[in-house]
C-alpha cells in the first residue's frame, strides 16, 4: 500500500472514531447526559409550610412555630466562599474554622445550596441580606421551627422534634418521609405527626451557570400541618407544673365524666427547644440523666399502688358479699396470717368498711383479702382497669402487673401462700400500677360505675372527635358498692383522722385516697388519689412521688393543686 | 473544471452557516451589545474569507514557491511580535491587536510551515529532474527541515498554546510521511521526540499538567479544570438523536458550557442538533478533507501534491482535535474548529487555504 492510501485509512479511521463517540455519547447515553443536563439548569426552591400547633382545649397555642433564619451558601463559585465564610463569620460571631467545617460537612454538590449556620438571629439575617450585592452565594433561608412559649410545660405530652433517624426512616419511607425530615418524637408530636406534618412544596426554576433565575418552570404551594387540639387546660396544666416542680412523680388531672385528660405533668421534665436548637451537650446530658427525664412515668412507668389498691379489696369484698357495711374487724396493730405477723401502720381498733378506708387500716384488708381469695382480688382489679393497658394515646404505655396465683403456678413453679394474698391485699408484692390505671381506677368510683378511656387529643385540623374516643365501659357492681366506697373515701378527707384530712381545709369538698407504697430501696412512693366536688364529682386527680415519702406529701400538693385552680376560679366555671 | 471549486464552497458554506446559527445561539442571550453583535462580526469575517477564497482560488499557487522564504519570514515575524505586543486573553498571549480585530498569528502561521515544508521537500535536482527528498540523508531529510519547524512552533507553544503546536509537530511528521523521506529517519525523529517527553513534564505549564491530568479523569476537578469537558459532553450527550432544538440547547444557552462560541462550538452545535446534525457535520468536513485528497493526487507537481496534502492534513488533525477535546476525547487544548468556531483569523485563514486547494486542482486543469 502506498504512504497516501494509509494517510487516507488514517483519517477515515479518526473521524469514525468521532462518530462513534458521537455515537456513545448521543445515543447510548444520552438519557443519562440529558438528566445531567436537567440536573444542572433547573433548580427546586422548597418552601416550608409549618407543622401543625398543638393547642390546648380552648384553642390557646402550647406548641407553635416561630420563623427561624438559616444561612446558606451556593458553592458555585468555589473562589467566593471564603470570603463569604469569613463575612458570615464576622456578622454572627462565629469561628470561620467552624463554618467552613460545617460547609466540608453538608457539602452536597455544587448546585445544591449548602447549610453552614441555623436559626440565626432576625437582627443577623438583616444584616447578611444587606450583603446580597457583593456575596450572591449567600442566602437566607426564612423557614418555621418549633416554638415552645411555655418551656418545658406538658412536654412528656407533647414531645419534641427531631431529625428522622434511621429506625424510624425505614418504617416511613413509604408514607413519604425522607432523610433529613424533621419528624415527632414521643408524645403527641409522634403518634400524630402524619397529621401535624407540613407538605413541602416549592418552585422548580430553570438557572443559567451562576445560578441566576431564568424562568419558572412550576410550582407547588407548600402545605401546613393540621393543627392537633388537646384535651389539656392550658391554665390547670400550668397549677399542675408549678407545684410538682421539683419532686419527682407525675400529677394527672382527668375529667371523671368522659375520660379527658385535663393535666398530665411529669418531673423531671426537659425542655423540647433543646431539639430545635440542637444544643447536643445538653441532649446528650438529659438523655443519660439516670433520673429519665424523657420518661412518661404517668403512663410508662409503673409502681406498687399500696393502699390505693384497697378499694379494690373493699369492691371485690363488698361485691361477693364477703363483707357488708356493717362488718367490722378489730385491728391491734398487727395481725397472724399463717405464722407471719402482718402489722398494719397505726393500731386502729373497730373498724367498719367506712373507718377502714378513711384510716387506711391494713389489717381490716387483710382480713377481707384473705376472705375474698387472691384469684378474686385480681380478677377484680382487672374489672377496674389494672393489669392491661388504659389503651391510651401516647406511646410508651405499660401495662403494670396484678399477680395471681395462677399465674404464679405457671410462670415461676411455685405456690402461692396466705401470706401473698396480705401482701396483695395491700398493693404490695408483684402488685404495679401506673399513674394513669390509677386514675382511672378512681373515676369509676367518681362516677359511679363506668370505667373511661381516657384521652388527650380532642380534634385534628378542626375536627372534633371527642365523641368518638368517650367511652364509656359500665363496670358490673352494685351500685351499693360504689357508694359505700366513694362515702369511705369522703371520710378519708372529713374525718379528723383520715389519711387525707389536710385537703379538709378546703373549700371545695374532696374525696380521695392515700398510699404509700413501700420500696424495697430508697424512700417509700406517695400517692394521692381524688376525686371532686364531692356532690357532682367532676375530676379526678391523681397525684404520684416517686420515692416522695408517705402518702401525706402526696394529698398535701393535691391540696395545693386544687386550692390554686380553685382560686383562679377554675372549678366554678366548669362545676354548675 | 469547476468540480472542486463548487463542492469545497457549497460545503464550507453549509459549515459557515451551522457555525454562524451555532454562535448566534450561544450568545443571543447573553448581556452586553458586543455579544449579541458576535454573530455578525463571523459573517463579515466568512464574506471576508469567502472573498480571499475566491482571489486565491485565481492566484497561481506556483507563486508561493517564490515568495516561501518571505511568508516564512512574515510568520516568524508576526509570532515575536506576539510576544511584545500580543495581546493576553484567557492567560494566554495569542492575539495582535489590529485596528478594529485581533490576530492570531499562530493561525498564519501554520499555513506557512505548510508552504515551507511543501516547497522544500519538493526541490528538484537540477541534473536529472528527479526529486532532491528522494536523496536526503538524516541532516536534510529530519534535520534541517525539523529545525526549521522548530522555531515557529517553539514560539507558538511559548505562547502558550501547547495543542497548535503540536498539532504542528503532527502535521510535519504527516508530511515527511508523504515524502520520500526514508521511514527509519521519520521512526528516528519520532522516537527522539517520544522520549525526552516525561521530562517535559516539567516544562509545561501548570494548567497545561492539569488539563492533562483532567483528561485522564474530569471528576478530579469537577469544578475547576475539569468543568469544561464535563459540560461538554453532558451538552453533546443532551443532545440525543435528534438534538434539543435549535436555541433550545440548556447548556449552552444558560452557559453552563464555557467558550460554547469558539473551542467548544461542536458541543453548542450537537446538543441542539443531536447525533444527526453532528454526523452530518462530520461528515461534511470529511468531504472537504477526502476532495483535499483528490486534488493531491491528481495534482501534477510535488509542490502541489505536497501542499493539497498538507493543508488536508492541518484541516484533518484541527476538526479531529477538537471534536474529539470536545467529546472528552482528547485534553483540553486551545484549538478552534476550522470554519465553525468564531475568530476571524481561523476563519481566514481556512478559507485562504481552501483557496489554495482549489488553486492547486484548477492550474493542474489548465495545463
Amino acid at each position: 500500500m502506498e504512504r497516501k492510501d494509509i494517510i487516507s485509512l488514517i483519517i477515515i479511521f479518526m473521524f469514525g472514531a468521532l462518530i462513534m463517540g458521537l455515537l456513545s455519547l448521543g445515543v447510548w447515553q444520552g438519557a443519562k447526559f440529558r438528566r445531567l443536563s436537567d440536573s444542572n439548569c433547573i433548580r427546586l426552591i422548597s418552601q416550608f409550610g409549618s407543622r401543625g400547633n398543638i393547642l390546648d382545649r380552648n384553642g390557646e397555642i402550647i406548641v407553635g412555630n416561630k420563623i427561624s433564619y438559616d444561612v446558606m451558601i451556593l458553592p458555585q463559585d468555589l473562589s467566593h466562599i471564603d470570603q463569604a465564610l469569613v463575612l458570615i463569620g464576622r456578622i454572627l460571631n462565629l469561628e470561620v474554622k467552624e463554618l467552613k467545617l460545617a460547609f466540608k460537612k453538608n457539602f452536597i454538590s455544587s448546585s445544591v445550596p449548602v447549610t453552614v449556620a441555623t436559626n440565626i438571629k432576625l437582627k443577623d439575617a438583616i444584616l447578611l441580606g444587606e450583603h446580597k450585592v457583593e456575596q450572591p452565594s449567600i442566602i437566607v433561608d426564612p423557614k418555621p421551627l418549633r416554638y415552645y412559649p411555655y418551656g418545658a410545660l406538658a412536654c412528656h405530652v407533647v414531645g419534641y422534634v427531631n431529625e428522622i433517624d434511621r429506625w424510624r426512616l425505614t418504617k416511613l419511607e413509604d408514607y413519604g418521609y425522607k432523610t433529613k425530615d424533621i419528624v415527632g418524637f414521643g408524645g403527641v408530636e409522634e403518634k400524630y405527626d402524619y397529621y401535624l406534618r407540613q407538605e413541602e412544596g416549592g418552585l422548580s426554576v430553570e438557572v443559567n451557570h451562576r445560578g441566576k433565575f431564568m424562568r419558572v418552570l412550576g410550582f407547588q404551594p407548600p402545605r401546613n400541618g393540621k393543627d392537633v387540639t388537646l384535651t389539656i387546660d392550658l391554665s390547670m396544666q400550668k397549677i399542675v407544673e408549678e407545684n410538682l416542680s421539683g419532686r419527682k412523680g407525675s400529677v394527672i388531672l382527668m375529667d371523671s365524666l368522659n375520660g379527658e385528660i385535663l393535666a398530665l405533668a411529669n418531673f423531671p421534665n426537659f425542655n423540647p427547644s433543646i431539639f430545635v436548637n440542637q444544643r447536643n451537650k445538653l441532649i446528650s446530658g438529659l438523655l443519660n440523666d439516670a433520673n429519665a427525664p424523657f420518661l412518661n412515668r404517668a403512663i410508662g412507668s409503673s409502681y406498687p399502688p399500696a393502699s390505693v389498691f384497697k378499694m379494690v379489696l373493699a369492691a371485690a369484698g363488698l361485691e361477693l358479699k364477703k363483707i357488708n357495711t356493717s362488718t367490722s374487724f378489730v385491728c391491734q396493730g398487727s395481725t397472724m396470717v399463717g405464722a407471719r405477723r402482718f402489722n398494719c401502720w397505726d393500731v386502729h381498733g373497730v373498724q367498719d368498711v367506712f373507718q377502714a378506708i378513711a384510716h387506711s387500716c391494713d389489717v381490716f384488708f387483710y382480713k377481707t383479702g384473705l376472705l375474698v381469695g387472691a384469684q378474686n382480688i385480681h380478677d377484680y382489679a382487672l374489672k377496674l382497669g389494672f393489669g392491661r393497658n388504659v389503651g391510651f394515646e401516647l406511646s410508651g404505655e405499660t401495662s403494670g402487673f396484678i399477680p395471681s396465683p395462677l399465674w404464679r403456678k405457671i410462670n415461676k413453679f411455685q405456690n402461692w401462700f396466705d401470706g401473698d394474698t396480705a401482701n396483695l391485699s395491700i398493693g404490695q408484692g408483684d402488685c404495679l400500677v401506673t399513674p394513669l390505671q390509677a386514675t382511672n381506677m378512681l373515676a369509676v368510683f367518681a362516677n359511679r360505675g363506668y370505667l373511661l378511656n381516657p384521652y388527650i387529643v380532642k380534634a385534628v385540623g378542626g375536627l372534633d372527635f371527642s365523641v368518638k374516643k368517650k367511652r364509656l365501659t359500665p363496670v358490673p357492681f352494685k351500685k351499693n358498692t360504689f357508694e359505700v366506697i366513694a362515702k369511705g373515701l369522703v371520710k378519708v378527707v372529713s374525718d379528723p383522722k383520715g389519711t387525707g384530712n389536710v385537703l379538709s381545709a378546703l373549700p371545695i369538698k374532696v374525696a380521695g385516697k392515700t398510699g404509700t407504697a413501700q420500696v424495697s430501696r430508697g424512700a417509700t412512693h406517695a400517692w394521692f388519689l381524688g376525686f371532686f366536688p364531692v356532690d357532682k364529682p367532676k375530676y379526678v386527680i391523681c397525684v404520684f412521688l416517686e420515692n416522695g415519702g408517705s402518702g401525706h406529701a402526696a394529698s398535701v400538693i393535691a391540696k395545693q393543686i386544687i386550692e390554686a385552680m380553685n382560686n383562679q376560679g377554675l372549678l366554678e366555671a366548669k362545676v354548675i | 473544471m469547476r468540480n472542486s471549486f463548487f463542492r469545497i464552497l457549497l460545503l464550507a458554506i453549509l459549515i459557515a452557516c451551522l457555525g454562524v446559527l451555532s454562535i448566534y445561539s450561544s450568545t443571543f442571550q447573553k448581556e452586553g451589545t458586543q455579544w449579541q453583535e458576535i454573530y455578525k462580526r463571523q459573517i463579515l469575517w466568512l464574506v471576508i474569507g469567502l472573498v480571499s477564497f475566491y482571489f486565491i482560488s485565481r492566484f497561481n499557487y506556483r507563486k508561493l514557491w517564490d515568495a516561501n522564504y518571505f511568508i516564512y519570514g512574515v510568520a516568524i515575524f508576526f509570532l515575536l511580535l506576539v510576544f511584545s505586543l500580543g495581546v493576553t486573553r484567557l492567560g494566554a498571549q495569542r492575539w495582535l491587536k489590529f485596528a478594529w480585530f485581533n490576530f492570531q498569528p499562530s493561525e498564519f502561521a501554520k499555513l506557512a510551515i505548510i508552504i515551507f515544508l511543501a516547497r522544500y521537500f519538493s526541490r528538484k535536482s537540477i541534473d536529472d529532474i528527479s526529486l532532491l527528498s528522494a536523496k536526503f540523508g538524516i541532516f536534510k531529510g529530519i534535520i534541517l527541515p525539523f529545525i526549521f519547524v522548530a522555531i515557529p512552533m517553539f514560539l507558538i507553544i511559548e505562547q502558550p498554546d501547547l495543542g497548535s503546536g503540536l498539532m504542528l509537530m503532527l502535521v510535519f511528521v504527516g508530511l515527511l510521511y508523504l515524502t520520500n523521506v526514508r521511514l527509519k529517519y521519520i521512526f528516528t525523529l519520532l522516537i527522539t521526540l517520544i522520549l525526552p517527553l516525561p521530562f517535559l513534564w516539567n516544562f509545561l505549564h501548570d494548567y497545561q499538567k492539569q488539563r492533562l491530568l483532567v483528561f485522564l479523569n474530569p471528576n478530579i476537578d469537577p469544578l475547576g479544570a475539569g468543568y469544561t469537558i464535563i459540560q461538554s459532553r453532558i451538552a453533546i450527550g443532551s443532545g440525543g438523536f435528534f438534538g434539543r432544538g435549535w436555541l433550545r440547547g440548556s447548556q449552552s444557552q444558560l452557559y453552563f458550557l464555557p467558550e460554547s462560541h469558539t473551542d467548544f462550538i461542536f458541543a453548542t452545535f450537537s446538543e441542539q442538533w443531536g447525533f444527526l446534525g453532528s454526523s452530518l457535520l462530520i461528515l461534511a468536513y470529511y468531504l472537504i478533507i477526502r476532495q483535499g485528497f483528490v486534488i493531491a493526487q491528481k495534482a501534477g507537481d510535488s509542490f502541489g501534491r505536497l501542499l493539497a496534502y498538507g493543508i488536508s492534513l492541518l484541516l484533518a488533525l484541527q476538526v479531529f482535535i477538537n471534536i474529539a477535546m470536545n467529546m472528552g476525547l482528547a485534553p483540553v487544548v486551545g484549538l478552534p474548529l476550522p470554519i465553525m468556531s468564531y475568530g476571524g483569523s481561523s476563519v481566514l485563514v481556512t478559507f485562504i487555504a481552501l483557496g489554495i486547494l482549489v488553486n492547486i486542482d484548477r492550474t493542474r486543469n489548465v495545463f
